[in-house]
């Protein structure tokens, strides 16, 4: 029975070390080289002109990811693609409220 | 050594020190409200895991006595748990700023696990004190049992907020083996006399 302490610690390590933590693994853009990415500056200055409210702003997964509220109002996360700036994915607390097909 | 590993002061204080960090960093402006959520949600599950781990570690292991030591201890790691959640509580209030937005999202899967985790938590952290454990007797014990509840509900706050398995596994899956174990271990002792 004490095998199973060990045990429990292997698989924790085994979960840990098989995800990378900078990544949430929620979306993938395999956008090529940061080089020929648009800026996250140019993102939000696109995103306030269509009425978003932009709070946050990071790189996740190869894409641009934005916390902020939609110009419906809604308080979410969501993904862009960090070349063409197009809408990927928008979440509310994990809830998926939009995906591009393919995504 | 052995006055500052038994003072209580001193375990409180260990308790504590990632919650002081973390609102020392917001304080000055380091860390903002959002990013506080995940830290403080994460603790307040890692304390009621361990919480929870002790029971089943005392009945798979032999005695030992860093376990006792443990045990002894065991509400003021709930407590903690306890005002992690409510840390991470007041942050999510911050954070949000407003009515409108916490009702417009209250219904996700990811948010009312949570406040249900909370609710469930808050009658264990009111009656944490030697006189509700006096006054309820034996029904304490059985209160504390819906801690069992909140953890299934604080799994999935953590799997559907964040829309991902790995984070929230890695920290239940051992309390989840640990159970088990005790589960398994339970119908052998019964069969074998105990104390060989």
């Amino acid at each position: 029975m004490r095998k199973l302490i060990p045990l429990a610690v292997a698989a924790a390590a085994a979960v840990l070390s098989s995800a990378p933590v900078s990544a949430t693994g929620v979306m993938k853009c395999n956008a090529g080289p940061q080089s020929g990415w648009k800026t996250q500056d140019a993102l939000k200055a696109k995103l306030v002109k269509e009425g978003w409210t932009v709070r946050k702003s990071k790189v996740d997964g190869g894409c641009y990811e934005v916390y902020g509220t939609t110009p419906e109002g809604d308080r979410v996360e969501a993904y862009f693609h960090p070349v063409s700036l197009e809408k990927l994915y928008v979440a509310r607390r994990g809830q998926v409220l939009f995906r591009k097909p393919g995504y | 050594m052995r006055t500052i590993l038994n003072n209580r002061q001193a375990f409180w204080l260990l308790l504590s020190l990632p919650a002081i960090l973390l609102v020392a960093g917001w304080w000055q402006g380091r860390i903002d409200s959002m990013d506080m959520l995940h830290p403080t949600g994460e603790w307040s599950a890692r304390l009621m895991i361990f919480a929870m781990a002790l029971s089943p570690l005392v009945a798979i292991l032999p005695p030992r006595r860093w376990l006792n030591w443990l045990v002894a201890r065991r509400r003021a790691i709930g407590v903690a748990a306890f005002v992690y959640a409510l840390l991470h509580l007041v942050f999510y209030l911050f954070d949000m700023g407003n009515l409108d937005d916490i009702l417009a999202e209250w219904m996700a899967p990811g948010i009312w696990t949570g406040w249900a985790a909370f609710v469930l938590l808050l009658p264990l952290a009111i009656t944490s004190n030697d006189r509700s454990m006096r006054w309820l007797k034996a029904g304490w014990k059985r209160l504390q049992r819906l801690v069992y509840p909140a953890a299934v509900l604080t799994l999935l706050h953590w799997i559907w907020v964040h829309n991902s398995l790995t984070g929230a596994l890695v920290h239940f899956v051992p309390l989840g083996l640990l159970l088990l174990a005790r589960f398994i271990k339970k119908p052998l002792s019964q069969m074998k006399p105990q104390g060989v």
